[in-house]
């Protein structure tokens, strides 16, 4: 393989890369999205349920509209469950989105180096130059995007008073 | 009644807390982030706070350092409500005044029985 061809397949897969990135970039922003538009039709019947509570507490209820309200308010449990998995959900695809935002950076600016329309071709300085300035970003990165949530599962967290 | 100042920048999870505390006779006073938990702060005497750590404009850990930095609140329980477990941050929440730490997911439950163990300890 030349190094004409050997550049031409490097920029191609650049290119492939760069597409790829940005392609789930937009993905996770349609997911939070989703899971926004789900929490959001979600939230009407909790404050309704809210309204109910708050209601039959004042006009002191008959013991079966009572055991009644006790019943719902044990049904808001999958609610609070379900609020919290799209806080979570949300905060890790939000990582995950600013992760793949920074990449896309790096991705296009190697592909800018490489384009094929450049006049000049690149010279060994200018590609590593670039691989250094990735490289440098990119850990930059690592040591700036610690994952915000701990937390593997729904279950309850640790608490802890100092 | 005791007054509790929320701030947390997910609208479901300040609802949530909102629900669960006012139905057990708590006032609640919301606030999307560190500065607009600021303002509501000066505005409102809170009697604890509970604070998320990752939001916008300014986090959980600078808005209890600009808190403690209130006179009115250098005694104030502040409870962080966080999905942030890194010991780390833990320490850094700890070293900027937090009273204590829960990682989300919560039980709201348990988050009562806390908030009562500290105002007996702060009444104490």
């Amino acid at each position: 393989m030349t190094s004409s061809t050997a550049l031409r397949a490097l920029q191609e897969l650049v290119g492939r890369m760069a597409t790829q990135v940005e392609s789930a970039h937009r993905e996770i922003g349609e997911t939070r999205a989703i899971l926004k538009d789900a929490v959001e039709r979600l939230m009407p019947a909790f404050t309704a349920h809210r309204s109910i509570e708050s209601a039959t507490s004042t006009l002191n209820m008959q013991t079966a509209d009572a055991a009644r309200a006790t019943r719902a308010a044990r049904a808001s449990g999958p609610a609070f469950s379900a609020l919290q998995f799209q806080d979570i959900s949300d905060q890790l695809l939000a990582h995950a989105q600013v992760r793949l935002g920074l990449l896309l950076v790096e991705v296009d600016a190697i592909a800018a180096v490489l384009a094929p329309d450049s006049t000049e071709p690149v010279s060994v300085d200018e590609l590593t130059q670039i691989v250094a300035s990735a490289n440098s970003n990119l850990a930059a990165v690592d040591v700036s995007l610690l994952n915000p949530v701990g937390s593997a599962h729904l279950g309850t967290g640790d608490m802890e008073l100092f | 009644m005791k007054t509790i100042l929320t701030v947390d920048d997910s609208p479901s999870i300040r609802q949530m807390l909102a629900y669960v505390l006012s139905s057990n006779g708590y006032r609640v006073i919301e606030a999307s982030d560190g500065e607009e938990g600021l303002l509501q702060a000066k505005a409102n005497q809170a009697d604890l706070i509970l604070t998320d750590q990752n939001m916008p404009r300014m986090d959980g850990i600078a808005f209890i350092k600009a808190v403690r930095g209130l006179p009115a609140y250098k005694r104030i329980p502040i409870l962080m409500l966080t999905t942030e477990s890194s010991p780390a941050v833990k320490e850094q929440g700890r070293d900027a005044g937090a009273t204590g730490w829960m990682v989300k997911p919560f039980d709201p439950e348990k988050l009562l029985e806390v908030l009562k163990k500290v105002f007996a300890q702060t009444s104490a």
